[in-house]
């Protein structure tokens, strides 16, 4: 008589099989032509030290480059709930999470490059570049994820520190340390490891023998080397890696939701700090606009129309499209009958169980996308022609991507949803079909609607598992847009940036919309 | 008639206390249940209806057993405080969701929507969606759907407890004539033991998982024997 949903069920047993096939075909290492046994003794090997060591330095001066000034302007954004501006600047620190990396790349690259607006030393092709990469896309995250902390203070402690004559310092180390300490680990280890399995960026600015994660060595040896075995010994590695640092993000998991209410409780601060709080406010602003407004310039003074003739682009982006879209589906298909499930034991009581369904969905924090495709391709390799299987792999490894997004965007809403009318469905026994027409679907399109305009731009801005497995007939936009730079056609690249940058804000819009919906009275 | 007996249950967890309910109400009759907030009240309300699992005992409606059946399939309709009605929906569909889930009506039921809806006051409102209506109206607009649904038992959880007196007075009375007329039981949970005196001939009082007394509404509310509820009821 349990009505709990059992939906599930089904996809967790798809997952276990989606992942277990190509997590076995890196097992089968030994068995591998070329393989011998001194290649396990890989520590010994100075490439794979040193790919390892950079993977690591990056990833720790990424992560404190992005967390630390996102504490400040978190502060400044909190402190002042009447800037003008607010509610603009917050789209636009939710924008890093539509543009495509490779995009922003350039973006960047046209700024701080060498022939940008403000150049920062000769080449931004190393370390200095992947660092500024990883910044524009993870200092608005870490915004994004600890705005909230100031939001959790209560009211009436603010008022009390008033009351106590609290300065800026006392607020500080009484009121919003120890609220930001607590959320601080999660934000930091969560970019840490985005930072880790990063692979467009350092594919495009890294890449030389001194600045190449294992993520990028991993493709390098597939690809460029033919080097199978290394290719596995590295993704192994990799693996061993990401789960690694998710043990210790189990620790920590008060990872607060990406949520901006733009209430803030904490009061106004005097006149000399208000005039910090906006300039931190407007260098981040300037921070993350300029690459976007840099590379438009650089796009409308283009060869728009040579570009625009070649049927190649439009190939490309019929591939993007097909592959967001199928991505998105099943991803928001997934993540529903997971949290169905996950929502109703969750609601019961059942945290515990819940909370496992719903880390099943983050899977692909611990085995990244290069991991699962060299898995797919050592498996595949000999048996099948694995460029046939492009499109299929790379559907599901990116709707794998678009999984967690789902599940934070719709999971709140979903559990509140049905621990409201749980008891009123059964009671008018709303079942199945009718309880989705009439109820869950009209009252939860909207929260659908915004993940899935999420995963559509996260998906068709993909770089990833496509490199390597496309080829020039299976480009996506994203892989064209590497393959022109590759070229050094670069204003061509810069062209074909802007379709790929439009057709994702185009479509977040359309899904946001034509799924979401008008907004119900 | 509505019998409950030996019904068994507790939640998970070790310092939850075992329920026990007993409980025989004949049919035409609106029973009150009173009792310290969680007694047991409404996860009594919760085994009738289905939406808990008892461990052992019976529920017995019209001397049918229902205590195997899903909640879905029980004769049994309930009136949430609140929630009860899907803000997305106007106030017509939320009343004929309650005559089919699939929303196609034949003519009959599309007649007993009408007459429930005339039978609350709510003409002239069905195009409403609920955030455009008062919370009386809201209540008001569940015993509709309530009524359209005709089930032997009527389960009000707090159904009125956000209302004025005056209106839980008025709804009240509107619930014990439709218990008379069509012959079926109401079980009336609430935190105004004054409730139970507008229509409820007998009251139960439920202590510590159980049906401790079951008499008279004045008797019990005005001379209390037992201890327990007259603590509760303090100097009421």
């Amino acid at each position: 008589m349990n009505p709990d949903a059992r939906t599930a069920y089904p996809v967790l047993i798809l997952l276990a099989l989606l992942l277990a096939a190509p997590l076995l075909g890196l097992l089968n290492l030994g068995s591998m032509p070329g393989f011998e046994a001194e290649d396990l003794g890989f520590w010994h090997s100075a490439y794979i030290r040193r790919v390892l060591w950079f993977s690591l330095w990056q990833a720790l001066l990424s992560t404190v480059l992005s967390v630390v000034p996102a504490i400040w302007v978190a502060r400044a954004l909190a402190r002042q709930p009447n800037f003008p501006l607010r509610g603009l600047l917050l789209r636009l620190f939710g924008l890093p999470l539509v543009v495509p990396s490779v995009v922003a790349v350039m973006g960047v690259v046209s700024v701080y490059g060498s022939d940008g607006w403000i150049p920062l030393g000769r080449s931004l092709y190393g370390l200095n570049g992947i660092l500024l990469a990883h910044v524009f896309f993870n200092l608005p995250l870490a915004v994004r994820l600890l705005l909230p902390v100031w939001q959790s203070i209560p009211r009436q402690h603010w008022q009390i520190g008033e009351q106590l004559g609290f300065g800026p310092r006392a607020d500080w180390r009484w009121l919003e340390w120890p609220a930001l300490r607590e959320a601080l680990p999660g934000v930091m280890l969560l970019i840490f490891m985005l930072c880790l399995t990063s692979f467009a960026v350092v594919l495009t600015l890294g890449g030389g023998p001194r600045s190449t994660t294992v993520e990028v060595a991993i493709y390098q040896s597939l690809r460029f080397d033919f080097d199978p075995v290394r290719a596995v010994i590295l993704a192994l590695l990799q693996l061993a890696l990401c789960a690694l640092v998710a043990v210790i993000a189990m620790r920590f998991q008060r990872l607060p939701e990406v949520e901006i209410t733009l209430s803030a409780d904490a009061p106004a601060t005097g006149v000399a700090p208000q005039i910090g709080s906006m300039l931190i406010i407007l260098l981040s602003a300037v921070f993350v606009g300029a690459p976007l407004l840099a590379l438009l310039l650089d796009a409308i003074g283009g060869p728009v129309a040579e570009v625009l003739s070649n049927p190649v682009i439009w190939q490309a982006a019929l591939h993007t499209l097909m592959i967001g879209l199928c991505a998105t589906l099943l991803a928001v298909l997934f993540a529903w009958m997971l949290l169905q499930t996950s929502s109703d034991l969750a609601n019961r009581g059942h945290t515990g169980k819940a909370r496992l369904i719903e880390t099943c969905a983050s899977l692909i924090y611990v085995i990244p996308p290069l991991v699962i495709g060299t898995g797919y391709f050592v498996l595949l390799a000999g048996r099948v022609d694995v460029f046939d299987w492009v499109f299929a792999i790379v559907i599901g490894v990116n709707a794998l991507m678009g999984l967690p997004f789902v599940i934070r965007t719709l999971g709140p809403a979903m559990r509140q949803h049905r621990m409201r009318y749980r008891y009123l469905c059964q009671n008018l026994a709303l079942q199945g079909w009718n309880r989705f027409r009439w109820i869950d679907w009209p009252l939860l399109r909207k929260p659908v609607g915004l993940s899935a305009a999420l995963v559509v731009a996260l998906t068709m801005g993909d770089l990833g598992v496509i490199a390597l497995f496309g080829t020039p007939q299976t480009a996506t936009l994203p892989l064209l847009i590497y393959q022109q730079l590759g070229a050094y056609l670069i204003s061509q690249a810069t062209v074909t940036a802007m379709v790929l940058l439009g057709m994702c804000l185009l479509f977040f819009w359309l899904s946001e919309r034509v799924i979401g919906g008008c907004d119900h009275a | 008639m509505l019998e409950v007996d030996a019904l068994k249950f507790a939640y998970p967890g070790n310092d939850s206390p075992k329920m026990c309910f007993e409980l025989e109400v004949p049919a035409g009759e609106i029973l009150s249940l009173i009792g310290p907030s969680g007694s047991g009240k409404s996860t009594l309300l919760n085994l009738i209806a289905g939406f808990v699992e008892a461990e052992s005992g019976q529920i017995r409606i019209a001397g049918q057993a229902v205590e195997t059946m899903p909640a879905a399939k029980r004769p049994v309709t309930m009136v949430f405080q609140q929630h009860n009605l899907f803000p997305h929906l106007d106030l017509y569909t939320n009343i004929a969701l309650g005559a089919d889930a699939s929303l196609r009506l034949n003519e009959a039921q599309r007649q007993q929507v009408i007459d429930a809806i005339e039978r609350l006051g709510l003409v002239g409102l069905e195009q409403r969606k609920p955030g455009a209506l008062s919370g009386g109206q809201r209540q008001r607009v569940a015993l509709a759907r309530a009524m359209v649904r005709a089930r032997e038992v009527l389960l009000l959880d707090e159904a009125f407890a956000a209302l004025g007196p005056a209106l839980r007075a008025e709804l009240i009375e509107l619930v014990a004539e439709l218990v008379r007329e069509r012959g079926i039981v109401a079980l009336m949970v609430s935190h105004q033991p004054k409730d139970a005196l507008i229509a409820s001939p007998r009251t139960a009082f439920v202590h510590d998982g159980q049906v401790t007394v079951l008499q008279a509404t004045q008797q019990l509310l005005q001379s209390p024997e037992q201890a327990e509820v007259r603590e509760y009821l303090g100097s009421l």
